[in-house]
């Protein structure tokens, strides 16, 4: 796995948050390909237009414009062809309407976005690390929120 | 029950009156039979007297023929002859009338006959003797042979009369004893009837005299109850009206006319739907006609609700209803009630406003949330994560002062961060679609300690609590009350002595507490958090459970003065109370009352 480059596309409208993504991956020293979208549109325009580079995680905010997180979520779970993509929720809310609904919609992970650089270079190597094709804890409600 | 007594009881007097007809019919007919008996006994015993008597008349004819021939004979006088010649036609006479009397009885008819014969035989005699002694009144032993003749035959016509005379002596005697029969059986059997007849006619009478004292029992509870229904009709501001099928008529109670403005005038009295239909406001007058004909229809009336423009012009609600009752003839009446639900039906319009008014501005407040859960967290995470990353990159470039001014803007963004999530979280704390569990409290506590359990490392804090109850809470609400209570009591702790904290618990009544008695039950569970911190003044005591209100300066102490609003809110939101007692320098009690 490691010696896999890791595709992750990040969906979020937020600049900052974009930019913060993609310095600490690029602090974790993995073999990661990031790619950044800045709304729900454009990520599933994405998504079409890669159908054999599709990523192996999706980081999705759920507060974008046009489409928010939590439609992109269902369209991709409802397409056979995307459903496998692993979904990491990446959001500032951590409300629990939020949490309920992603999880029901089959989200495999759910992450408030920290207010610490480090804490989020934590986060992201976990969720990179974790295989979660095999990872059954996606289905499990109270390991649903990612706490370090 | 009422009804079945009164039919049993007109049911009973027709049954006695016809038993009484019946006994006085039987009387008459027994009376006349028995008076025509005594008619016929007494018409009998005279007939048989007459024959008697008749009999009698025809011995003293022959006898006196006899003694005016034998007279003559002696005498040879002409003049005592008279007798015996009257004497002949006078026998014939009564031999007549004997005939006439007898002329249903064989046996005397043919008794008669023989008596005719031996009579007209005498007769023959004496005229034969009396011939001799005309002719030759010396031929002595001629007419002493006729006379001895004579005398035989008269006896034999004696003989004949004394049977005969018996005869109707057994006659007079049958008839006597059957009239002594009969009359003395009459007098008894009409006593006994009369006797019958007047028990029957008591029994009667007490039983219309009861029915009577019913009738009038039940007038008097009928009219009462009609006063307590026109009463009611107007305490209540309802009227009824009532719909005979059969003839079609419809009557309206008294307050019905008051209901729509009107006062009540007898001659002018609502008759018909249509009567009512002209005050009803014109945009419901399909729903009440509708509502008629489907109530005919199917012999229901459902609930309907419709507007009346009364006499005066106010528009007023009614609400009406009814149903069909069946009297025992199986005669079907609609009966039916009308309300004015005016003021209720202002107070829910009212209420509906302010319902929805509450419901927009809950809707308000959950968006407030999600802008302060979301939006208002997002640029300050930004700034924050700013501020790590200039912590670890950058910080080396800035000056003495810089680092100073960087330092400050760190401490105010974290303390922004405190309050936003403070403030979510007694926004949060409501009871709105929260679910009552049986909770054990000390599990709560458990769950407490371990989410403070690296502060209480750190300040060396002790904890102890007495056995807590289990109650039926809302689970997370209460941990977070133990979780505000004892942080609470961690962070005003006394900087050299490590805090002490004690949890104890029992059983209130209302009453010792002024301010339980406002609540819902008369016993509460009482929980108390002691512990041995810097305490505050108990003047303050109502204060510190207002929101953002502060009793220390904000840098001695972190805090946002909201931890203890939300422990207010939490036992509020069980119909519970919280309140303070604080001496300085020597710790704080927070009693929290749960009721029972």
């Amino acid at each position: 796995m490691q010696n896999e480059t890791i595709k992750i596309i990040l969906a979020d409208d937020d600049e900052d948050d974009r930019l913060f993504f993609i310095e600490a991956f690029e602090e974790l020293r993995m073999k990661t390909e990031v790619t950044t979208v800045n709304d729900g549109n454009a990520l599933m325009k994405k998504l079409d237009c890669s159908a054999e580079q599709l990523p192996h995680i999706l980081f999705l905010d759920l507060n974008m414009p046009f489409k928010n997180g939590m439609e992109c979520l269902k369209e991709i779970k409802n397409n056979p062809l995307l459903k496998n993509i692993a979904i990491a929720i990446y959001s500032t809310s951590s409300a629990d309407t939020d949490v309920e609904n992603t999880f029901v919609q089959g989200a495999n992970v759910y992450i408030k976005k920290p207010s610490d650089f480090d804490q989020l270079k934590k986060i992201l190597s976990v969720v990179v690390t974790t295989n979660w094709q095999y990872q059954t804890s996606g289905l499990d409600r109270s390991h649903f929120i990612l706490s370090l | 029950m009422n009804i079945k007594a009164l039919i049993t009881s007109s049911f009973f007097l027709k049954s006695i009156l016809a038993t009484a007809l019946f006994v006085l019919i039987f009387i008459s007919g027994i009376s006349y039979k028995h008076t025509s008996a005594l008619k016929e006994s007494s018409a009998q015993m005279l007939h048989a007297y007459e024959m008697q008597r008749e009999l009698d008349n025809l011995i003293a004819n022959l006898k006196d023929a006899e003694i005016g021939q034998r007279g003559y004979l002696i005498t040879q006088d002409s003049s005592l002859l008279n007798p015996y010649f009257g004497s002949r036609s006078n026998a014939q006479k009564s031999l007549f009338i004997l005939k006439k009397l007898s002329d249903q009885n064989e046996k005397q008819l043919n008794n008669i006959d023989s008596l005719d014969h031996l009579v007209s035989l005498r007769f023959a005699i004496l005229s034969k003797s009396f011939t001799v002694a005309v002719n030759n009144p010396n031929a002595k032993e001629s007419i002493s042979e006729s006379l001895k003749k004579g005398k035989k035959v008269m006896d034999d016509v004696r003989l004949h009369v004394e049977r005969m005379n018996e005869l109707e002596t057994v006659h007079i005697k049958d008839s006597r004893i059957r009239l002594t029969n009969q009359i003395s059986f009459t007098p008894l059997f009409t006593m006994l009837l009369l006797l019958f007849s007047i028990f029957v006619f008591i029994v009667a009478y007490l039983r219309i005299n009861n029915d009577i004292e019913f009738f009038k029992k039940s007038n008097k509870e009928l009219r009462l109850a009609n006063e307590i229904k026109t009463q009611a009709e107007v305490i209540g501001s309802f009227g009824t009206w009532v719909w005979d099928l059969d003839s079609g008529n419809l009557t309206f109670s008294e307050n019905h006319y008051s209901l729509l403005g009107l006062n009540f005038n007898p001659k002018d009295k609502h008759k018909s739907l249509d009567d009512f239909l002209k005050y009803v406001h014109k945009n419901d007058k399909q729903i009440v006609i509708n509502e008629s004909k489907h109530a005919f229809k199917n012999k229901k009336i459902n609930d309907t609700f419709f507007r009346v423009v009364r006499a005066d012009g106010a528009l007023r609600y009614f609400h009406g209803t009814g149903k069909v009752i069946s009297d025992l003839q199986g005669k079907k009446t609609y009966i039916g009630i009308y309300r004015d639900i005016t003021e209720k039906q202002l107070r829910n319009i009212a209420l509906k406003e302010k319902n929805a008014q509450l419901e927009e501005s809950n809707k308000e407040l959950s968006s407030f949330n999600y802008v302060a859960s979301h939006d208002l967290q997002e640029p300050l995470r930004i700034i924050q994560t700013y501020i790590s990353r200039i912590d670890q990159k950058e910080k080396n470039n800035l000056s003495e002062v810089g680092l100073s001014y960087f330092n400050r803007i760190r401490v105010s963004a974290s303390r922004m961060q405190l309050l936003i999530n403070d403030l979510l979280l007694f926004s949060r704390t409501n009871r709105i679609d929260k679910e009552f569990e049986k909770t054990d409290f000390n599990d709560s506590l458990q769950v407490a300690t371990e989410e403070l359990a690296t502060i209480i490392e750190e300040k060396k804090a002790s904890i102890s609590s007495v056995d807590l109850p289990t109650l039926k809470v809302i689970p997370h609400q209460i941990q977070q009350l133990f979780i505000n209570l004892i942080g609470n009591s961690l962070k005003y702790s006394k900087e050299d002595t490590a805090p002490v904290i004690t949890i104890t618990c029992e059983k209130v009544n209302a009453t010792h507490y002024p301010f339980l008695k406002k609540g819902i039950s008369e016993h509460y569970c009482k929980i108390c958090f002691t512990d041995n911190g810097i305490g505050f003044e108990q003047q303050y005591a109502e204060n510190v459970f207002i929101l953002f209100k502060r009793l220390h300066h904000k840098t001695a102490y972190q805090g946002t003065g909201i931890g203890l609003s939300i422990c207010k809110k939490i036992a509020e939101n069980h119909s519970g109370f919280i309140n303070a007692t604080s001496t300085i320098n020597i710790g704080t009690s927070i009693n929290v009352f749960f009721p029972l």
